[in-house]
């Protein structure tokens, strides 16, 4: 055979722009390979993948349900049962009342929060020696289990809805405080040189360089740390509340109603997905700037 | 250049250490920069010509010595000494004609007057096209095109530059030299222009402060007699000029000696 072949593209080997690829690869690899290195998807690939993933996810489940035994088959429902379960309850119980606390427990909490994390992460992040009065004590309170504030508070507060947003507070706070922390150190050190030289006071720097500049990191840090509210809330209306998503799947569980418990966590898990779509959207509306170019 | 031209930048015995002085990175300097010179600070790689450059802007103190610009003593940094960085400068989050308004509205200009000279400006460096362009739209060269228009729009009284074309290939390099020359021609600032490319600072500069490695002191300071006082905007006419090729030949000669120490 005189005829050298190419190693990056077999014969027969589909080419780039014929086949479902798209933008470069960079493996050298043929294309129709799933497991491209380095090689990025379309947001319609990406949506495919999605879909095909979910998919899976319920047909497994679904699977599951009827591969478990005749007689203890309720404690594993069918995804169509669970969706069942969360429109009787909306349409019976109210369903949406409860959803509609446990969500404003979440956002108040968590926005409480912000509105302390965000300027004392940035202070610190500009001003080294106010870092290094404050941070030991916030760093080290992230070792303390949230959890562990629930008798204390319940002691303070008794079971109101004080004690369950305190509890929500406490359990992102210290997180949010660091991560923002992070987030403004790593704005670029000559960005805030090049205002210097320019003559912007120090206000003008603070605010308009380097909170501008890492506003984004910091929707990012913000849009992680509001997953972690949505834990600490099922834990606290399990623990000690009268209403809220964790109080019905509570109370479900006393009658081992396994369907409502899994379409409580089925509505958990769609609340967070949301809530990480609306930051999503947030940042890209909010910094055109920062958008992935495409391609 | 005449003895009575006015002085624009007085460095008095700089010295600047690390370390808790046990590292002296620019040992006892001392310069005049005139009035509408360009001066070149040359030498090895960390020689300390950052750490005065950025003793000039302000962002460093001098462990001695003072620095004083048109008869003020440098206390910090400043409009009226513009800086250009070699890393990209540019504010991510405005568009080039924003970059270069942010200046002048930290001075007050207001905001018609301020527009209309962002686009004079960014017209000046050939960048009118990108006006409504963010940076991460833009190539390594448009940027510092950006960062240099957003400079000289606040009409500082000296402009510093931090090997400002470093980071840009070759081409864009030349295209952005030619671009300066033509600046310096109509703004005649007082400039000095921080590089470690013997080739660049021949072309651009009036002087050349070259630096001996650690501690950086001045080993020569030379001005570019050679070029009678002009300045060549095409390269191949600079390269034509009699004289030209000794000079490099001796800047290359210096910086062996610094380099290998002999
Ligand atoms: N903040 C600092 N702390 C300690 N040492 C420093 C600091 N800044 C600079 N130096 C040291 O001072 C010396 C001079 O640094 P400088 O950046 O001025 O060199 P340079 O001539 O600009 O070099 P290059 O051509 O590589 O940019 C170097 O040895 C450097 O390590
Ligand atoms: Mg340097």
């Amino acid at each position: 055979m005189a005829q050298a072949t190419n190693p990056i593209r077999p014969e027969g080997a589909p080419s780039n722009t014929a086949g479902q690829g798209a933008g470069p690869r960079y493996d050298g690899r043929p294309a129709k390979q799933y497991l491209r290195l380095l090689t990025p998807v379309t947001s319609r690939q990406a949506a495919y993948y999605g879909v095909a993933g979910a998919f899976l996810f319920f047909l497994i489940w679904e699977a599951g349900h009827y591969l478990t035994p005749e007689g203890s088959q309720r404690f594993l429902p069918s995804p169509q049962i669970v969706v069942g379960t969360m429109v009787r309850l909306t349409v019976e119980k109210n369903y949406l009342a409860d959803v509609g606390i446990s969500l404003a427990r979440v956002l108040i909490s968590f926005f409480a929060a912000c509105a302390i994390a965000v300027p004392l992460g940035v202070f610190m992040g500009c001003f080294a020696n106010m870092r290094a009065f404050i941070n030991p004590v916030f760093s080290g309170a992230r070792y303390l289990p949230a959890a562990s504030f629930i008798p204390l508070l319940l002691v303070w507060f008794g079971p109101t809805d004080t004690q369950k947003l305190a509890l929500l507070f406490l359990g992102v706070i210290f997180f949010l405080v660091a991560l923002i922390l992070d987030n403004t150190e790593a704005v670029e050190k000559s960005l805030v040189e090049a205002a210097l030289t320019m003559g912007a006071s120090r206000s003008q720097i603070v605010m308009g360089v380097v909170v501008r500049a890492a506003s984004p990191a910091i929707v990012d840090s913000m849009r992680n740390m509001i997953a972690v509210s949505w834990t600490y809330l099922v834990i606290e209306e399990i623990v000690a509340a009268q209403d809220g998503i964790g109080a019905v799947m509570m109370r479900a569980g006393r009658f081992l109603k396994v369907d409502i418990i899994m379409a409580g966590i089925l509505t958990i898990g769609i609340l967070g997905v949301l809530t990480d779509i609306a930051f999503r959207l947030l940042s890209y509306y909010l910094f055109p700037w920062n958008r992935k170019r495409p391609g | 250049m005449s003895d009575d031209a006015t002085l624009a930048i007085e460095v008095q015995n700089v010295t600047r250490r690390y370390m808790g002085g046990k590292f002296t990175a620019v040992d006892d300097i001392s310069l005049d920069v005139p009035e509408a010179q360009v001066c070149a600070f040359v030498g090895p790689s960390g020689c300390g010509k950052t750490t005065m450059l950025r003793m000039l802007a302000g962002l460093e103190e001098p462990t001695e010595g003072s620095i004083v610009t048109y008869g003020r003593p440098v206390l910090g940094p400043g409009p009226d000494r513009g800086m250009v960085f070699q890393a990209y400068t540019s504010f991510p989050w405005l568009t080039a004609l924003q970059n270069v308004e942010y200046g002048m509205k930290i001075l007050g200009v207001p905001k018609a007057e301020r527009e209309a000279k962002a686009r004079k400006w960014l017209e000046e460096v050939h960048l009118s096209q990108a006006a409504n362009s963010y940076p991460s739209e833009l190539s390594g060269g448009m940027k510092q095109r950006v960062a240099i228009a957003r400079t000289l729009a606040q009409n500082p009284t000296v402009l510093l530059l931090d090997e400002p074309f470093g980071a840009l290939d070759a081409q864009v390099r030349w295209e952005m030299q030619e671009m300066m020359i033509e600046i310096f021609e109509v703004e005649r600032k007082t400039t000095v222009l921080v590089t470690h490319d013997v080739q660049e600072a021949i072309y651009l500069a009036d002087r050349i402060v070259f630096y001996t490695r650690t501690p950086g002191k001045v080993k020569q300071d030379i001005l570019m007699d050679f070029k009678n006082g002009q300045r060549f905007r095409q390269k191949e006419e600079l390269l034509a000029q009699p004289g030209y090729i000794d000079m490099e030949r001796q800047l290359f000669a210096w910086m062996r000696e610094e380099i290998q120490g002999t």
